[in-house]
């Protein structure tokens, strides 16, 4: 079926990969800022990749998530999460901008995170809608 | 939607799974769409109306 998801983004090793990559990640910011934990979460995060690698074997609800088992619906399903997700961190950004000011704050970061939110959002709207 | 995939299917003998191979998706959806929780795209019906030989109007039934 007609998917707008690319081929990459689907395959099994996708998921593991980013996971295992961002533990990297993660694990490299923390030695550098002489945190301790870096190894924690270089496992933490290659035991969530193989989560994804070996458990989309089993469980079409961890294939689904991890790319693989990714169709028509789980785009969807995809698509209303991330609104989801966008819409609680929004609310969350403006009540923490308020309680910020509140207390004789600038406001800041929070009221930079959202304008960066309101660009994005109207670039998004300006950018989709040239593409139907 | 309310629609007859699940008639249809069982009629032929096909198990979900089945159904869910030939149309590249996975079982789940063909059971959501079964179970009227998801409509699908417009390609995927008329995938889903070839498959059983039907026209798309007879399988969907969108005013109901």
């Amino acid at each position: 079926m007609l998917m707008n998801s690319p081929r990459w983004y689907r395959s099994r090793w996708f998921m593991p990969a980013f996971s295992v990559s961002l533990g990297l990640l993660m694990g490299g910011a923390l030695l550098a800022g002489d945190n301790a934990g870096a190894i924690w979460s270089v496992l933490l995060m290659t035991g969530v990749g193989a989560l994804f690698f070996f458990g989309g074997r089993r469980s079409e609800t961890l294939a689904g998530l991890g790319g693989p088992g990714r169709d028509e619906r789980w785009e969807l399903i995809d698509v209303r999460a991330t609104s989801f997700a966008g819409t609680v961190l929004i609310a969350l950004l403006i009540g923490c901008w308020l309680w910020n000011i509140g207390n004789g704050g600038d406001g800041s970061p929070y009221g930079q995170l959202m304008a960066v939110t309101g660009v994005a959002y109207i670039v998004g709207v300006a950018v989709l809608r040239r593409r139907g | 939607m309310k629609n007859d995939i699940r008639e249809l299917r069982a009629g032929q003998g096909l198990s979900q799974a089945a159904l869910a191979e030939a149309m590249e998706v996975s079982r789940q959806t063909i059971n959501a769409i079964e179970a009227e929780r998801y409509t699908p795209s417009l390609p995927l019906a008329i995938a889903l109306a070839r498959y059983f030989a039907r026209p798309v109007e007879e399988v969907f039934h969108a005013d109901e």
